[in-house]
C-alpha cells in the first residue's frame, strides 16, 4: 500500500513536471511571429519546388536548390505524390522527390501553390515543440511542345514543427525558432 | 584831533567789515564741504547699489553689462572701503562667471563635435546599408540566374567571408529577441535569388578592421 502511494506521488510529480515544461511561455505577439515564420517556410518550399520543376533552371542551380529544400525538412520527412489516374499515393524522401521532379519527362513544368493556410494551429507539445498542420493546394501542369499533357490539382497537408533553440554567434547567445517541415500528405487529387 | 577820531572810526568800521566778511566766508566753506560730502556719499551709495545689483543678479544681467557697470564704478575712483570690498567681490564673481562661460562653451563645442561625428558615422553607416540594400534588391530583381550570380559575387566582396552569419529578427518584445534560424551570407544571397523577395530590412552590421562585414542582422519588414 505504501509503495503504491509512493508510486502514485511519483507519477503525479512526473506529470506535474511535464506540464510545467509544456506551459506556454510566449505572448500572442511572439506566437503570431512563429506562426508567420512557419507559413513563410512553406512558401519558400513552394518556390523551390517550382524552380526545380522548371525545365529552364540550370542543372547546377536545381541541385543547389534541392540542397536548400532538404534543409527545410525534418530528417526522414516524406513527400506524398498522387496522380488522377490512380488512388494510390506514393511517398518519397525529399531529395528523391525533388530529383524525380527535376527529371520529369515534359518540356515545360509549371507548379504553383496557393491557399496556403493553417488547418491546425501550432500547439505546444509536452516535449516543448510546437506542432501544427498547414494545408496547401498545388496546381501541376506538364506540357510537351504546346500540348498540355497532364494537369492536376492536389490538396496537401504539411506537418510543421517549431522548436526554440539557442546558438552562440560571436560570443552572443542567440535564441531562434527552428522551423522544420514534416511529412507532406496528399488528401485530395482532382483533374 | 577830530580828524584822528574820524580815522579811528573808519578803521574800526573797516575792521568790523573785515570780521563780518570773514565770518560769512567761513560759513560758505563749511556749506561747500557738507555739500561735497553729501555728493560723495551719494556716489558711494549709487556705486554700492550698482555693485550689489551685480552680486544679487538672478540672471537678468548679461556678463557684458556687469563688466560695463563694474568699469564705470571703478572709473569713479571712490575712496571707500566698502565700495572697494564690493568691487573685489564683483571682480571675483565675474571672473568665476567668465570661467564658467568658457567651460560651458568648451563643453558645447565638444558636444557639437561629438554630435557631428556621430551624424557622420550614421550617414556613412546608412550609406553602407544602402549599398548592401541595393545589392539585395538587384539580386531579387535579376531576370536571369547569371545576372543574379554576378550581383551575389559583388555583394560577397563586402563580407569578410562567405560564412559570415546572418541573423533575422522575427519579433522583438521588451528584452526578448526572436530570430529565425541563423544562416550564412552566401546562403542568404542565394535565398534572395531563389525566392525573388526581400522581406527583411537591415538592422545592424558589424565590420572588421578592414571594413569587411563580419555579422549582419536583419529584421522582418
Amino acid at each position: 500500500m505504501k509503495n503504491l502511494k509512493i508510486s502514485l506521488i511519483t507519477l503525479f510529480m512526473i506529470a506535474l513536471g511535464t506540464s510545467v515544461v509544456a506551459q506556454p511561455d510566449i505572448t500572442p505577439t511572439r506566437k503570431a511571429a512563429i506562426d508567420s515564420l512557419a507559413l513563410e517556410k512553406v512558401r519558400d518550399l513552394s518556390k523551390y519546388i517550382s524552380i526545380v520543376g522548371n525545365k529552364e533552371t540550370p542543372w547546377s542551380e536545381a541541385n543547389r536548390v534541392i540542397d536548400r529544400t532538404e534543409e527545410l525538412f525534418a530528417e526522414g520527412a516524406q513527400m506524398g505524390v498522387s496522380t488522377i489516374y490512380s488512388d494510390e499515393v506514393k511517398y518519397y524522401g525529399i531529395r528523391g522527390y525533388m530529383e524525380r521532379l527535376m527529371a520529369l519527362n515534359y518540356d515545360k513544368v509549371t507548379i504553383s501553390w496557393y491557399n496556403i493556410q493553417y488547418i491546425s494551429d501550432l500547439e505546444l507539445q509536452p516535449d516543448g515543440r510546437y506542432v501544427g498542420v498547414i494545408t496547401i493546394f498545388q496546381r501541376f501542369e506538364g506540357r510537351t511542345g504546346d500540348n498540355l499533357i497532364y494537369k492536376d490539382t492536389t490538396k496537401k497537408d504539411i506537418t510543421v514543427y517549431v522548436e526554440r533553440k539557442h546558438t552562440q554567434i560571436s560570443g552572443r547567445l542567440i535564441g531562434f525558432w527552428d522551423v522544420l517541415l514534416g511529412d507532406i500528405r496528399v488528401t485530395e487529387t482532382k483533374p | 584831533m577830530k580828524k584822528i577820531a574820524f580815522i579811528n572810526k573808519l578803521l574800526l568800521m573797516a575792521l568790523i567789515a573785515v570780521f563780518v566778511a570773514g565770518g560769512t566766508g567761513c560759513a560758505s566753506k563749511k556749506k561747500l564741504a557738507r555739500q561735497q560730502e553729501a555728493e560723495r556719499m551719494e556716489k558711494i551709495n549709487a556705486a554700492k547699489a550698482e555693485l550689489l545689483a551685480i552680486i544679487n543678479d538672478d540672471g537678468t544681467m548679461s556678463l557684458e553689462e556687469k563688466e560695463r557697470v563694474l568699469e564705470k564704478v571703478k572709473a569713479q575712483d571712490i575712496d571707500d572701503e566698502e565700495v572697494s570690498a564690493l568691487i573685489r567681490q564683483v571682480e571675483l564673481l565675474l571672473s568665476a562667471e567668465k570661467e564658467e562661460l568658457r567651460r560651458a562653451k568648451e563643453e558645447y563645442q565638444r558636444a557639437e563635435e561629438e554630435r557631428l561625428r556621430k551624424e557622420k558615422e550614421l550617414f556613412e553607416h546608412k550609406m553602407r546599408f544602402q549599398i548592401l540594400e541595393n545589392h539585395f534588391n538587384a539580386i531579387v530583381r535579376a531576370d536571369e540566374v547569371a545576372t543574379a550570380n554576378v550581383e551575389i559575387e559583388e555583394a560577397l566582396g563586402l563580407f569578410e567571408n562567405n560564412d559570415v552569419p546572418v541573423l533575422i529578427i522575427i519579433n522583438r518584445e521588451a528584452d526578448i529577441v526572436d530570430y529565425d534560424k541563423p544562416t550564412t551570407i552566401k546562403k542568404y544571397l542565394e535565398f534572395l535569388k531563389d525566392q525573388k523577395k526581400n522581406l527583411n530590412a537591415i538592422e545592424n552590421v558589424k565590420y572588421n578592421d578592414n571594413g569587411k562585414i563580419t555579422e549582419l542582422e536583419l529584421i522582418k519588414k
